[in-house]
Formats: structure tokens, sequence, C-alpha cells
């Protein structure tokens, strides 16, 4: 059994090579929207980055795991409807974060509001390193390694939190600075719409991880029973997803405003 | 806090007096501090400080009184969370610089009005105790798994985690709203009973049609949580939902959102229609922010009772219910979650962004500013259309699961009409631009929704061809439950044969704005929900309190309802075919619409009165009805092979089924194995 769950929840390594791998797809992204700025290849970089998340660090495979109880008060029960439920969740709130993204490309179309290029990427990488770190700690609490998960989740809160006041008081103050403000075009409330739905995301992402940190000290998770880290996980690496739609719609397609 | 015999009075004169000189002395602060000084001269006569210490006063007086009611407390709660929510957004205004209070805006600033509204719907869920446990788990706590209701009555006034329970609190407080609706749309109705102005303003009136159109919807949704939440776990042979305390808070959250939605008429009303359309949106009153807000958190209700179905169907189903032998009112209750669980975003994301476009400018909707109005009535449409698939398939699955019960017959096609189900559900996803006609939309897009939107017939059809071949040579039994789905079969027949000429798009640039789509709409909702709505409750009511509703009385409002019914939307076919628009308050009597709407202000009040002639018999069955414990409808369903009412954990051992779910009629045919 613990076999089993082990080979389910990935190793340590096979996490570094997907972060490598999404690491280079980003470069790849960045490089293109800077010399041909194709639309498609663009997408397929952030396509690609999407299916290696969603399966190696969401693990979205264990809701077909084949799960032959019927105890309803059973640990193995309540843990796959669980995990029906945060997916269903999440495929709803795929759909906010859907209808903003055609949002923004209805109102502008092929191009984009003039952002710092820097300072977007800058960001990025912080989120995309926090889901590593993320996967990181959810595997170490898989084998049962509690201080390695309590270090990496914090990693992970530290990284997030970069992130978040990375937008809130760089991105947003500059992005006014530059012009685009929150009432003045479509393009600026689109903007903070956007990253601000997100960015609030990843505000209740910062407080599930704080839940788990502080229970996690407590030793309330084992390596088979730590449910609430592989929500807060999983929650996590979604936040990362949209992300990753958003970055290149805000910062890459089409052309500079 | 519990109920006592002689302690409750004086905890409440306590509490009273507490919350008078707290609310008197916050009044007194708040307003030496606007004044700019602490003026003792003004200090005992100040009115406004007054009132608030009495409005405090008096929550505290009930919450003493009657806080053992997790509603009352979730009440006083949320009247208090909004004046918290509105004095932080003001003091941080004041803060910066900005006037307090806003005398344009009912007192305060817009900001602070949405604001207080959203901490009072969270203060109504902590109040009413709905996120008790979720805050014991975050904290680590171990919460029971078996929970027991308090026995009697006042269970229903707090939260209960038994879906047969939460079942029975969302379909009580969708006949409340659907009376409040149904009172709107009387008083409008008496108005327009002749041309000219007579009884209402206009401003009143569009807020009235506004809110009878948005409350009806809550209403419905609220009505179909009911059913699938008291039926689907009975029907599948699971002790409870998927996750008691998600359906507790999903009820819970409606409450809150259903006040919001009321108090929009105490903030000047909205005239935008339940559309809520910018740009008008953006010039209405204040009242639409409420509508905006009430909407989306009534929209939590919606998503999370859909997830929470989604994962029961899927997770928690008997021994041998394989896809094919679940009913046909669980695999409605499946599409209908589906379209739930994802559209109902785009509709909170459209009010959202009005709602921000509102109070930080943000010009989305502003063609000014590049913004774009008809982005609104694409994100709306995306779920309002699908909507009606949401009212209307439990309706039809009702109608599926009581016709072969009542014609002695298989289900005709069972697997064609399950599957109808989610192809409406699917296609339904397809066809939203079809309200958009006559939007200004571009016009490569209207033939491609104007096909998607005529191929809903298609398993529409599916579904009539199976009910008119189920009742085919049927020994047709026709007590009142019968009566209503056969109405609910002829009405939604009237609605469907009407949807064509909409979707249409030469037919409906001349319709669109009329009277036409108003009777063709009414037709739909009332066939798809509400007389299924009513087949339910009657036939079900014996389930949940063993006791039948009167059969007299049933007929009664039966013969009264329908013929009512079928006169008002004929009506109003015709007269919109003959140009009387809709949403208008008043008419020009040349038009010679006078006795037509004459006919159905009288009509209107014949369904009313029909309506309290079946509160009339809910209340006298509970009172002094007839006893009713055992399978009274020879049901093969599982709910009604154990005695009536139904017991507090369901089942007490597991059923397994062996057999077709409808095959009435057949010899030696069984569905479930008790």
């Amino acid at each position: 059994m613990t076999q089993h769950t082990k080979h389910h929840s990935g190793s340590l390594f096979q996490g570094l090579v997907i972060f490598v791998l999404l690491a280079f797809l980003t470069a790849v992204e960045f490089f293109i929207a800077i010399t041909n700025a194709s639309v498609l290849l663009i997408s397929i970089a952030a396509l690609l980055k999407i299916g290696l998340v969603v399966y190696y660090y969401m693990h979205v495979y264990k809701l077909l795991e084949d799960d032959d109880e019927h105890d309803h008060h059973s640990y193995a029960w309540k843990l796959a409807t669980n995990r029906l439920g945060l997916w269903l969740f999440l495929l709803s709130d795929a759909f906010v974060f859907g209808g903003m993204f055609v949002a923004r490309f209805n109102l502008l179309g092929f191009t984009r509001p003039h952002l710092n290029q820097e300072l977007g990427l800058i960001v990025t990488s912080a989120l995309l390193v926090s889901s590593f770190f993320m996967n990181r700690g959810e595997t170490q609490m898989a084998q049962g390694d509690r201080k390695g998960f309590l270090i990496s989740t914090s990693i992970t809160f530290v990284l997030g939190l970069a992130f978040l006041l990375g937008v809130v008081f760089v991105e947003w103050p500059e992005a006014i600075h530059e012009g685009l403000t929150v009432d003045g075009s479509a393009a600026g409330g689109i903007f903070f719409l956007m990253t601000g739905m997100h960015a609030f995301h990843v505000l209740t992402g910062l407080i599930f991880l704080l839940i788990i940190l502080r229970n996690g000290l407590r030793g309330l998770y084992s390596a088979e029973k730590h449910w609430a880290v592989e929500a807060a996980a999983v929650y996590w690496h979604f936040v990362d997803v949209v992300w990753i739609f958003y970055y290149p719609a805000l910062y890459l397609i089409g052309k500079a405003l | 806090m519990t109920p006592t015999s002689t302690g409750n009075f004086t905890r409440a004169l306590t509490f009273f007096a507490i919350g008078t000189v707290v609310g008197l002395a916050l009044g007194i602060l708040l307003h030496s501090l606007t004044s700019g000084g602490f003026d003792a001269a003004t200090y005992f006569t100040d009115i406004p400080s007054w009132m608030l210490g009495f409005l405090l006063g008096t929550l505290g007086f009930f919450y003493g009184l009657l806080g053992y009611f997790g509603v009352v407390r979730g009440l006083v709660f949320q009247v208090i969370g909004t004046l918290a929510g509105i004095f932080l957004v003001s003091a941080i205004r004041a803060a910066m610089g900005l006037p307090f209070f806003d005398g344009r805006n009912f007192g305060f600033h817009e900001g602070a009005w949405v604001f207080g509204a959203l901490v009072g719907a969270v203060a109504f869920l902590a109040g009413v105790g709905a996120l008790t446990d979720w805050w014991k788990w975050a904290l680590g706590e171990e919460t029971h798994d078996h929970h027991e209701d308090i026995p009697g009555w006042r269970k229903y006034f707090g939260v209960s985690l038994d879906h047969k329970v939460i079942g029975i609190q969302y379909t009580i407080t969708s006949l409340l709203l659907l009376s409040v609706g149904g009172l709107f749309a009387l008083i409008f109705r008496t108005e327009l009973a002749q041309s000219g102005l007579d009884i209402i303003s206009l401003n009143f009136y569009n807020t009235l049609m506004s809110l009878h159109g948005i409350v009806m919807i809550v209403s419905i949704l609220v009505g179909i949580a009911g059913v699938i939440n008291y039926l689907v776990p009975l029907l599948i042979g699971a002790s409870d939902m998927a996750f008691p305390r998600l359906n507790a808070f999903s009820f819970w959250v409606a409450v809150p959102a259903a006040v919001i939605l009321l108090a929009s008429l105490g903030l000047g009303g909205f005239d935008t229609g339940w559309t809520g359309y910018a740009p008008l949106a953006t010039r209405a009153p204040i009242g639409i922010q409420m509508f905006y807000l009430g909407v989306w958190v009534a929209g939590w209700s919606s998503i999370l009772g859909a997830l929470n179905l989604v994962a029961t169907v899927l997770r928690m189903r008997a021994k041998g219910m394989t896809a094919f032998r679940m009913p046909i009112l669980v695999w409605a209750s499946l599409a209908t979650s589906i379209i739930s669980l994802t559209a109902t975003q785009l509709i909170g994301l459209s009010f959202q962004m009005s709602m921000f476009e509102r109070l930080f400018g943000m010009p989305f909707f502003n063609v000014a500013k590049g913004g774009n109005p008809i982005l609104f009535q694409h994100l709306f449409w995306f779920y309002s259309h699908p909507a009606v698939y949401v009212f209307v398939l439990p309706g039809l699955g009702v109608i599926s699961e009581l016709l072969p019960v009542f014609a002695r017959k298989p289900l005709f096609g069972y697997k064609w009409v399950a599957l109808s189900s989610i192809g409406i559900a699917l296609v339904g996803f397809l066809v939203w631009a079809h309200h958009m006609f006559t939007s200004g939309m571009n016009e490569y897009l209207r033939v491609p929704f104007m096909y998607s939107t005529l191929l809903v017939a298609v398993p529409t059809g599916v579904k009539f061809f199976s009910w008119v071949a189920t009742l085919w040579k049927g020994k047709i039994e026709t007590p009142t439950p019968m009566l209503f789905v056969l109405g609910g079969i002829v009405v939604f027949l009237l609605g469907g044969l009407t949807g064509p000429p909409n979707a249409t798009v030469s037919t409906d640039l001349h319709l669109h704005d009329t009277y036409f789509i108003v009777g063709h709409f009414h037709d739909t909702m009332f066939g798809g929900y509400i007389f299924p709505f009513f087949a339910a409750i009657y036939y079900w009511f014996p389930k949940a309190t063993g006791k039948r509703l009167n059969e007299t009385l049933g007929k009664w409002h039966f013969w009264l309802m329908t013929p009512s019914f079928i006169i008002l939307t004929l009506y109003m076919m015709r007269v919109g075919l003959l140009g009387m628009r809709r949403r208008i308050a008043d008419y020009d009597p040349m038009l010679g619409f006078d006795f037509s709407h004459l006919i159905m202000t009288i009509a209107a009040f014949g369904i009313a009165l029909s309506v309290l002639v079946m509160f009339y018999n809910m209340y006298k069955t509970l009172k002094s009805g007839e006893l009713a414990t055992g399978n009274i409808w020879n049901s093969r369903s599982p709910e009604w092979q154990v005695p009536s009412p139904m017991p507090a954990h369901n089942y007490e051992k597991p059923f397994e089924v062996v057999g077709e779910p409808y095959d009435y009629g057949l010899p030696g045919s069984t569905y479930v194995k008790m």
C-alpha cells in the first residue's frame, strides 16, 4: 500500500524534472514574445506547461484511480470523495477565470497593455518556483518527512507572498504610473480585474498554507493521512495554472498599446 | 443558547438595554468624530444616535428572546455585520479625507453599502452556525460524523446536516419566495389592468417587475434544490449527501442572499429588469447593487449545491445501480447540476464587473473608454439561458418519474429519456446569443445560434414522445399529483411550440420586445417547473410528513390554477402579437388592450387564489390530515418501500438494485431488493 501511494504521488526527482521543463517553457514563451510574437507558439508553450502542472503536480489521474471502498465512513472513501469535490470546485472556478480571459480578448483583441516585462517575468518565476516547492512539500509529507514538508511549504509561502506583494505593491503602482489606470480605459479595467481576482485567489491560497503549516507544526498530518496538505497543494497549483494562462494573455500576446 | 420557560424574557430585556446603550454610545461617538468635536450640549438630543441605539436594542431583544433559533441569530448577525461593514468603509473614507456620510445614497457611500451587505451575508452564516465545523477543521479539531437533530419542528430553524431537513428548509424557503414574487406580480398586474398609471409610480413598477423576475428565479433555484436534496439520496440509496456541511452551507447562504435582494426595495430599487444590462445599470439607483450582490451570493448556493449533487451521484449510489438503472430524476438532477456548477460563475462575473464599473469606474461596458456593452450580455446569457434548463430539467424529470406510476406502464424509451436531459444541458451551453438577435451583436453569429437553439427541440421532443407513448393504452389514474403532471405536459407543450418563432431570427426581430415572449416564457416555466413542483409536493408530502394532502382541495387547486394560467398566457401572446411591448408600466388606450389586460389580471388573481388553497391544504393536513404511512401510490421506488415519514437515517440496511426502475405492470419484475 505504501509503495502504491509513493508511486502515485510522484518523487522528489520527478518534481525537479517537471520544474526544469516548466522553467524552460517559460523562457521559450518569453523568447517567442520578444522575437516573432507568434500567438500559436506561445499558446502551445502555455498549454504544455498547463498539461505538466495538471498531470504531475496536481495528480489529476488520481480521480480515475480504482476505488473499491464502499464504507462511507472509511478514510479511503472520504479521501476519494473529497478529491472529486475539490476538482469540481476547481472546474467551477475555472469558468470565472475563463470568463475574464474571454472578456480580455473581446475588449482588447490582439493588443495588450504596456507593462514592465522584467517585472512580469520575475513575479511569474516566483509563482512557478513556489509551485515546485509546494510539490516538494506534498511529496515529503507523503514520504513521512514532516520537517522537510514544513521547510518546503514555508518557502512556498514566502514565494507566494512575494508574488502577491510584487503584483499589488510594485506592478500595480508602476502600471498606474505608466498611465494604465483602473478607470481610464477598458484595458486598465480588465488588467486590474484579472490580476486582482488572481491575487485574491493567491491570498486565499496563502491562508490555506498558513493553516497547514500551523497544523503540520502540531503534528496533525502523517504519511497516510494528509488530505488537507494535498488539497492546499492542488489549490495552489490551480492558482499557478491560472497564471500560466494569464501571464501570456496580459504580457506576451498581441501588440503592445 | 437554550429556551427556558422564564429566563428568555429577562434575557431579552437585558440584551435590549445593552444594545441600546452600545448603539447610543456608538452614535454619539460617530457624531463627535464627524462633526469634528465632542459637544456635550447635543449629547442626549441626537436623534440618529437614538435610532441606532433603538435598532441595536431591538436586535438584542430578539436575540435574547429567540436566539436559540439559528435563523434569528443569523438575521441579527446579518444586520450587525452590515452596519459594521458600512461603518468600516465610511471610517476608511473619513480617514482619507472623504465625507463619512453621503446624503444622496441613503446616508452612506455606495461602496459602504456594498461592503456592508457582503459582511452581513458572512455574518449571517457565522451567526446561524454554518461555518462552525469548518472553523474547527481549520484549527485541526475533530467534529462528529453523526449529527443528531433536535426532535420536533425546531430543527427546521437552525443548521441541520440531514439532507431531508435541508430539503424541507429549501422547499419552505422556495414557497415563501414564490409568494413574495407572486405578490409583486399581482401589484403590477393590477396596475396594468387598465391603461393609465393609477396606483404605483414608474420607478416602483420597474423595481417590482425586476424583483418579480429575480425573486422567482431564486425561488425556483431554491425549489429545485429542495426537490433534489430531499429525493436524490433516497432514490440512490445514500444515507446523506456527499458533503453534509457544504449542503447546509448551500442552503443557508441563500437566506442572506434573499434578504439582500429584497433590501434593494429600500435603497431606491432598480429599473433595469432582472437582466441588469449595462449601460442602463450604471445609471440605476443604488438598489441595483443589492440586486447584483444578492444574485452573486445566491449563486454560491447554486454552485455548491450542484457540486455536492454531482459528487453524491457519482460516489454514493446503491449496489447494482449502474448509470442506466438510475431514476430519471437523478439523471435530470445531474444534468441540471452540470450547468449550475459551471455556468453560474459567468452571471456572477458579469454582475461583478458591472458592480466594479459602478464602484471603481472600471469601464468594461463604457464605449467611450474602449468598453463593450455587448460583452455584458454575452457573459450574462452564457448562464442565464442555460439557467432555464436548470429550472425545467428537474421538473421534466419529475414528470418522467411519476407518469409510469400513474399510467401503470414502463417508461417508454428509458435510455433516450435519460440521455435527453444531458443532451439538453450540453446543447444549452451553445444557444445563449439567441437572446441577443436584436442587441446589435455581430450579424454572423445570428444564424449559428438560431440553428443551435432549434436543436434543443430534438432532445425535448424525445421527452414528449416518451410521455405520450407511456400514456398510450395505460391504466391511467388521476389523483392530484398526476393531474399536475398532465397539466405540466400540456402547458410545457404550449411553451415549447411558441419557442421556435423566437429562435428564428426573422420572426424574433418582430417578437423580441413584445408580450409574446412573456407568454412563451411563463408557459415554459410553469410547464417545466411550477406544475411538476406542485406534483412533487402532492406526491412526496406523505413521504416527508406521514400525512396525505387533501384530494378535494388538491383538485380545487389544480382546476382553478390551470385554466387561469392558460388564459393568462394565451392573452399575453395575443396582445404581444398585436404589438404590446413588454416591461412597460403603461400602454396607449387606443391600442385596445384594456380588456385583454383586465382578463389577464383576473386570471393572475385566480392563480394566486389557487396557491392559497394549497397553503391552506398543507396547514389543514398537518393539523388533522389523513395518515398515510405506507406505499400509497403503489410505487416501485425504494423510498416507498419503507414506512413514512422517512426514518432519520434513511434505510436501515443498504438496498440492492436488481432490475429496471420503471417496469410497471410487468409481472415478476423487481427493481430493488430491500
